[in-house]
């Protein structure tokens, strides 16, 4: 489809959410096109950059996303300071955390795309991407289905860098824990490498903006996995297969009540919806994506992948997105062991993809 | 000249059409919106706490 009926389409489903649903919804339907223009457009994947960081020593990537936190820090704190009905991204520190960030860094170089990489490229017609998005939120749903198990084996109370020493000192530690990070990767990349790409500094740049604006219009951050939790939640509801009045996650008030109204009204189902719609706009003006058919052995190992990607995202409180971005740049103490988890993940994971020759 | 139908145009059209599916489906299912009972357009200084789902939530 071309640009400019596909335009047309975007602009009627934003009316019919203003005119319908909520002028919030709306307004968060335009956050969320932009992300995936953004992500799409700059080809920032967070999959990529880290595979490119270990693969090939290229630390562009991986500076683009330390950029990203930074700026989105530096946005976010001071707005989370400053309003108090604002909320952190605050997952427990707790043995699901360590174990599902370890699984989804591994599974998510298997399925090429985290959360949001997975939302853009399906967007943007990728083959697998397609395939897995349906299986990531059956994945998803069975991971909060099942977290009060994990949480039994060990969690403390989140902790919030922003309520605990204010915004100045907060952002002054992750500025330096993110200057660590950054020097950490030239050192292994080496000092002779580019290390600044426009592309993604403009991504990053992008992004860190729309997820302060996800802050101020939706009250929460960016996050991407707990929408493809409920949609498979609503599945299995409707299908017989799930009593949410026996399962302690979706037993609480506030999902019970999310899961009886419409998804139109539900936060991240509505950024996601954007995201993929962005990513389709993106597409609409370049060429079919050519890359070389998978055979059936990588279509069932991606398959599994995105299913497993899925529920190890909910025991880890959130994807590159809902748990790294987030949590980081609103001084959640989880998005920072997140990230070595899911990094040493990925060392593994990239492995596992040569093996089956991805 | 009419567009050719290839195998990854199909896959496409075949994904959103499921997709627009759900949330149709979804929607005449669930009860009527009231918009009387609208969220703040933004939640920075509407004095209201979100309460929308996250994925860093424990329940």
């Amino acid at each position: 489809m071309k640009r400019l009926p596909l335009a047309a389409l975007m602009a009627a489903f934003f009316v019919f959410l203003f005119w319908f649903v909520a002028v919030r919804q709306a307004a968060l339907l335009l956050v969320g096109i932009g992300m995936g223009a953004a992500l799409a457009g700059m080809r920032f994947g967070f999959t990529t950059g880290w595979r490119q960081l270990v693969e090939a020593r290229d630390p562009r990537g991986a500076i683009g996303q330390l950029l990203l936190l930074g700026a989105a820090a530096t946005l976010c704190m001071p707005l989370l300071a400053g309003f108090p009905e604002l909320q952190a991204a605050l997952g427990p520190p707790s043995v699901s955390l360590l174990l599902g960030a370890f699984v989804f860094g591994l599974t998510m170089q298997i399925a090429d795309g985290c959360g949001s990489g997975t939302l853009y490229k399906a967007g943007l017609g990728v083959p697998l991407n397609m395939g897995i998005l349906p299986l990531f939120a059956l994945g998803s749903f069975a991971g909060s289905a099942h977290l009060q198990h994990w949480l039994a084996l060990g969690q403390v109370e989140p902790v919030g860098l922003v309520g605990h020493w204010g915004a100045g000192p907060a952002l002054a530690v992750t500025w330096a824990l993110l200057l660590a990070t950054g020097v950490t990767v030239r050192l292994f990349a080496g000092w002779q490498r580019d290390w600044l790409d426009r592309r993604w500094v403009q991504g990053a740049l992008a992004l860190a903006v729309l997820a302060a604006l996800n802050l101020v219009i939706a009250g929460q951050p960016w996050g991407v996995v707990y929408g493809f939790g409920l949609w498979g939640a609503k599945l299995a509801q409707a299908v017989g297969a799930f009593d949410p009045a026996t399962n302690p996650f979706w037993s609480q008030p506030g999902n019970t009540q999310r899961l009886a109204q419409t998804l139109l009204l539900d936060v991240t189902s509505i950024t996601n919806i954007g995201i993929l719609c962005g990513a389709l706009w993106v597409a609409a003006g370049q060429a079919p994506d050519n890359s070389k058919p998978l055979t059936g052995r990588q279509w069932a190992v991606g398959l599994v992948a995105g299913f497993v990607m899925g529920y190890s995202a909910r025991l880890a409180f959130g994807c590159n997105v809902g748990a790294m971005l987030s949590g980081i740049s609103t001084g959640s103490l989880h998005g920072w062991i997140w990230l070595p988890m899911a990094f040493a993940g990925t060392l593994v994971g990239l492995r596992v993809r040569r093996r089956f020759g991805f | 000249m009419a567009a050719t139908f290839t195998p990854a145009r199909l896959r496409r059209v075949v994904f959103w059409a499921l997709l627009f599916a759900f949330v149709a489906w979804d929607l005449q299912r669930s009860p009527a919106i009231d918009r009387w009972r609208e969220p703040p357009l933004i939640a920075a200084g509407s004095g209201q706490v979100s309460a929308g789902g996250h994925c860093s939530m424990a329940k």
